[in-house]
């Protein structure tokens, strides 16, 4: 078993250093599948590695898959969405990006505004 | 060989694409390297080690050890190698002395022909050689080789509806394959009577899969509860493996021989660690619970420009998002 854990060490330290690998959503700003009872004006994501910006991007849309967003910025390891008014309902956030690595990912999520 | 592989991993460099997807992403989804069957992608990674303990099926049972690895390596982003071996120590019944010695070594050629990142589905062929008298006898090494032809499949569940909530987080991976002994039977004579023995070599079905909850799924892309880093990196998964005679299966019990492991992954940025138990299915499986863990790691990530990407690939540069 201490055999296992000395093999098991150099790996833990790796993923510890964790300098290079694929940007996952780490948080968002609406939370996640949250419902929030104001309306954001902008909406954050938050991932777990640093961006290439110009390979990088996401969208806000609402229920009707109209786009709601006025653009992406991104920064370091976060991307800004600013939003105009969003009317009570279920919008829906894509993102894509590329990692400094190369390392390309996808998802997207939902978030509710009012009730 | 390792050497040999490198310098071929460096001079491939040139020609290595700009974009990379690598380890096993769908789309939105990530589907982990599994313990007990393989998944359904290419990659570059490595097992180093993977160690079960468990009882044969033998009777009375044997205590057996194994500790293996395996080497991934995409060759170009949908066809990849992968070589691995096996090292058995078999802590036999009383009155019988204990063996170790390593297995036949085994060698994959597959191809991921199949990705729909929209629907979170991946589809892949294998041809899986396990390679005759490279192994000891003693631990049950065949002198002749198998070929397995193998189809894979993986499915996330994240393209439900989104009142289909945590079910979203699910995924289901499998695989179908045929083993072939490149020789059908083994005539020996027996030394007391002189009498010839043949021992035949079935052709198998051997098939499997796993079901999988990912939280890291559910955290980025259908609800974000707020648990702890380690918990949202977790993927507790059952997986199945079971070996059908199909064929040229005379002298021998037909019998369906398999595992259930239920289990759990922990994914990390550049590795990932599996432990599963082992649960025979039946009596000519095994006896009692062993366990497999495995350490894996993601050399598309620990080395993302050098090892870690494929040798040849014309990929596309990336490309914006959304046109815009």
């Amino acid at each position: 078993m201490r055999n296992v854990f000395i093999v098991l060490m150099p790996a833990l330290l790796l993923g510890g250093a964790a300098a290079h690998a694929h940007a996952f959503l780490d948080h968002a700003n609406p939370r996640v599948g949250s419902t929030v009872r104001t309306a954001p004006r902008e909406v954050t994501l938050w991932f777990s590695q640093k961006l290439e910006p110009s390979f990088s991007s996401a969208q806000v849309h609402d229920a009707a898959g109209a786009r709601v967003d006025q653009g992406a910025r991104v920064s370091g390891m976060q991307i800004h969405l600013s939003v105009r008014s969003l009317p009570p309902g279920a919008y829906k956030v894509r993102w894509r990006v590329l990692s400094v690595d190369t390392h390309t990912t996808e998802g997207s999520f939902s978030f509710r505004v009012g009730q | 060989m390792f050497t040999r592989t490198l310098c071929a991993a460096l001079a491939g460099l040139a020609l290595a694409p700009l974009e990379a997807a690598a380890h096993c992403f769908v789309g939105a989804r990530f589907l982990p390297a599994t313990l007990t069957i393989d998944d359904p992608c290419v990659a570059d990674e490595l097992s180093l080690p993977t160690v079960a303990r468990f009882n044969t099926g033998d009777d009375p049972s044997a205590r057996q050890l194994d500790i293996s690895a395996e080497y991934s390596k995409r060759i170009t982003d949908t066809f990849g190698v992968s070589i691995g071996r096996t090292w058995t120590h078999l802590s036999q019944p009383a009155g019988m002395p204990d063996v170790s010695g390593f297995q036949n070594w085994e060698t994959t050629f597959k191809h991921q022909f199949l990705t729909d990142a929209a629907h979170e589905f991946v589809m892949s062929a294998s041809l899986v050689v396990e390679w005759g008298a490279t192994g000891a006898p003693e631990v049950g090494a065949e002198r002749f080789s198998t070929l397995t032809p193998t189809l894979y499949f993986g499915k996330g569940f994240g393209d439900l509806p989104e009142s289909a909530g945590w079910l979203r987080a699910f995924a289901v991976t499998g695989q179908v394959g045929y083993s072939i002994p490149t020789s059908s039977s083994t005539v020996t004579i027996d030394p007391d009577s002189g009498l010839l023995n043949f021992e035949f070599h079935p052709q198998f079905w051997v098939y499997g899969g796993s079901l999988q909850f990912s939280f890291p799924y559910l955290k980025s892309n259908v609800i974000d509860l707020g648990l702890p880093d380690f918990v949202n990196r977790l993927i507790p998964i059952v997986e199945a493996q079971f070996r059908t005679p199909a064929a040229n299966n005379d002298g021998n019990p037909s019998i369906t021989t398999g595992t259930i492991n239920p289990g759990v992954i922990f994914a990390g940025d550049t590795f990932q660690v599996g432990l599963e138990a082992i649960i025979p299915i039946n009596r000519a499986s095994g006896t009692g619970v062993g366990a497999i863990v495995q350490l894996h790691l993601y050399l598309d990530d620990i080395f993302p420009t050098t090892i870690g990407r494929p040798l040849f690939g014309n990929a596309p540069a990336p490309t914006k998002l959304f046109g815009g």
